[in-house]
């Protein structure tokens, strides 16, 4: 099915709500969880399809119905929470991911985890090094597809992490090692580039190829690293090449807070990437016009689709409609084309409550049919 | 030739440091159990500096959140700022934002030392920011030309120094990676030279470190060359030492052997190798080893592990007596 001009999708992770991480771990529901559950039940009528799930959790007995099944429902409840909002690609809101670096190096051979490094005050992450060649264990997210496939009733999207990001977050040791003689810039970039491609072929591509046995048909990887090092955007494409070699889906790249001129005209040669999936909303502003950028793509000949930031994921104010759709107007005026166009927030909406993401959605959706209706019926 | 080893970076939290700190966010523990925990830990960063025979002590600066907030938190002018990337990691500082023109507020600092460093100034290593890397980093709304901010925050620095010579404290490091990631160049280099001037004063009678990493120092030398502080800190990991110039007035060099992107350890004999030729283009009077980037980007383990490789290239470089 054709989509319509300015189709909606969504771009990352959502907040998992309260009830869900009670239930995972086994706690009983408080007053406030279980009349949210109630509450969102009533508005999306999730929980009649997996109704022993629900009545588990709202009757105290979360042991009992267990964190997997848990974890089903609040798939099932992010999936409707998407398509209740209008959009027509969703995904899961990552409701089973914690995050998204130490999940997937877990289903692959030669990393060892390191310890806790600070990001910032007192918040930490866990690091690994790469210690032996890179090896999959089993291609991952297959699973979690299959029950997004079954339940979607919109155009389901899998976000999966690049290889260059799952790299450049992780040290390396092994690949750095075999390079003779003094460790300095020239040894570090040849073993990263090694490292990067082993991951991209060995690791990236037997999973995609898994996800797409299974159906999936539109990907997006995630390559947020990208922008820390505007360098290395030929390694960044290098690596998505290799991931993507012979495979035949729909690809999108996703790269947020990053000065995207700065990786062009290198990112271009991304061959298999049929969307760039950016950020924009976050740097728009009365004195700084956040979508200029998208002229660069223009003035290099580049005419893949675009998927528009258009809902800062950092603030709680919600976008108005009518600031969406003149978004949209400036960004198809740059590109030339507005049939390019997709409209998604500029990153994953789980640093928002749900019920600001609920409201940045139905602003999202409501700018997109603005601007689509203008586009439209354009006045005379 | 003297040979000198210490820490030129916090250290990172220890993993129960690291759970505490984290069940205090949420509620599950007390400040003052976090406190003792704190404390415990210097005492452990102490002795492993001890242990490794380094020549400064630093106790870690575990308590501290980046290299800015101890001022953009105490001294008047300041706000803190959002979170911002520090340089090209997955770290964040909050970016300090200058209201107005910044004013020292006299034993903030020093209240904020690690306390080994507070109770044996003698061998303790003061680590700050420095001007340049402080003023390029800082969201400048005080009306003040960036320039003069350069200058004014080496100035404050410098009162600093004065009131924290005064309790016995004669090393300190002065943390400048912009230096050598963006140099300066015109107004901006010359505040820099006059911002650098006037610590160097402060500090006389001390040693004063200038400490750069990130980036290829080689281009950089000529400007770091006129800042003339007692110790001018490269990084080995970015810099090729065979592109370096003689020092004209040959201070100490100070070389950044620990690189903190990798876990994998250095081989001792590489070190020492590299070590050997940039002190032969550079001759300086004095080697000064140490990790090069913040060794908080590695996790407490790996981090003591490969710090094992100082005392190990001081002894093969030769070491002398004090400074």
């Amino acid at each position: 099915m054709t989509p319509p001009l300015f189709p909606t999708q969504e771009i990352g992770s959502l907040a998992k709500p309260r009830w869900q991480l009670l239930g995972q771990r086994g706690d009983p529901l408080d007053s406030a969880a279980r009349a949210d559950l109630l509450a969102e039940d009533a508005r999306l009528s999730f929980g009649q399809e997996l109704s022993a799930v629900r009545d588990g959790l709202l009757a105290g007995r979360a042991r009992e119905v267990g964190a997997e099944a848990v974890r089903d429902l609040g798939a099932l409840y992010a999936l409707r929470f998407l398509e209740a909002a209008g959009l027509d690609r969703v995904y899961d809101g990552e409701a089973r991911r914690i995050e998204m670096y130490e999940y997937p190096v877990r289903q692959m051979h030669g990393f060892r985890f390191q310890g806790h490094v600070r990001s910032f005050d007192s918040k930490y992450y866990l690091k690994a090094a790469v210690v032996d060649e890179v090896r999959l264990t089993a291609p991952y997210h297959s699973e979690e597809f299959d029950f997004v496939r079954r339940h979607a009733r919109a155009e389901p999207k899998l976000p999966i992490t690049g290889p260059y990001t799952l790299a450049d977050w992780s040290y390396n040791e092994y690949y750095l090692a075999r390079q003779p003689g003094w460790k300095g810039r020239a040894a570090r970039r040849a073993a990263q580039r090694e490292f990067v491609i082993d991951l991209a072929r060995r690791a990236l591509r037997p999973t995609l190829q898994a996800l797409i046995d299974h159906g999936c048909r539109v990907i997006q990887v995630d390559e947020p690293a990208a922008g820390t090092h505007p360098d290395e955007a030929e390694l960044v494409v290098e690596g998505f090449n290799a991931a993507t070699e012979g495979l035949d889906a729909e690809f999108t790249m996703h790269i947020c807070y990053s000065d995207y001129r700065a990786l062009l005209p290198a990112l271009l040669e991304a061959k298999r990437c049929r969307q760039w999936a950016w950020e924009f909303a976050n740097r728009d502003s009365s004195a700084h016009d956040g979508y200029a950028v998208l002229k660069a793509l223009r003035e290099f000949g580049d005419t893949r689709a675009v998927g528009l930031g258009v809902i800062d994921v950092h603030r709680d104010i919600v976008e108005p409609p009518h600031v969406v759709a003149e978004r949209i107007r400036r960004a198809a005026g740059y590109l030339g084309d507005p049939a390019r166009l997709w409209i998604n927030p500029d990153c994953g909406l789980r640093t928002r409550s749900l019920s600001v993401a609920r409201a940045k959605l139905d602003a999202m959706v409501e700018g997109a049919r603005l601007a689509r209706a203008e586009f439209e019926n354009p006045r005379r | 030739m003297i040979v000198r080893a210490g820490l030129t970076s916090p250290f990172p939290r220890s993993e129960s440091l690291v759970e505490a700190t984290r069940d205090l966010d949420r509620g599950r523990t007390t400040a003052e159990a976090v406190e003792e925990l704190f404390a415990s830990t210097e005492a452990e960063v102490v002795a492993l500096e001890r242990r490794l025979g380094l020549d400064s002590l630093t106790g870690g600066y575990l308590r501290w959140p980046d290299l800015f907030r101890p001022i953009a938190e105490s001294w008047e002018g300041f706000a803190v700022g959002p979170l911002t990337r520090w340089f090209e990691t997955n770290t964040f500082f909050r970016q300090p934002v200058l209201l107005a023109p910044p004013v020292r507020t006299p034993g903030a600092i020093r209240a904020r030392l690690p306390r080994p460093v507070r109770e044996a100034p003698s061998e303790g290593r003061v680590l700050l920011p420095g001007p340049y890397t402080f003023a390029g980093l800082l969201d400048n709304r005080s009306g003040e030309t960036d320039p003069a901010v350069v200058h004014r925050l080496g100035r404050l620095l410098a009162d600093e120094v004065k009131e924290l010579r005064s309790l016995g404290l004669t090393v300190f490091q002065f943390t400048d990676p912009l230096l050598v990631v963006r140099p300066p160049e015109g107004h901006f280099a010359e505040a820099t030279v006059a911002a650098y001037d006037a610590v160097r004063e402060a500090v006389a009678g001390g040693t004063s470190i200038v400490w750069t990493f990130g980036a290829d120092a080689g281009p950089a030398m000529p400007l770091l060359d006129r800042l003339r502080p007692s110790v001018v800190g490269i990084d080995l990991a970015e810099t090729d030492p065979e592109t370096l110039p003689v020092d004209p007035h040959r201070a100490g060099l100070g070389l950044g052997v620990v690189d903190a992107r990798t876990t994998l350890s250095e081989d001792p004999a590489e070190v020492a190798r590299i070590v050997r030729a940039a002190v032969e283009r550079r001759r300086p009077s004095s080697v000064w080893v140490g990790p090069g980037g913040p060794l908080d980007l590695l996790p407490w383990e790996p981090a003591t592990r490969k710090l094992h490789v100082l005392p190990a290239v001081k002894q093969g470089l030769g070491s002398g007596g004090g400074p």
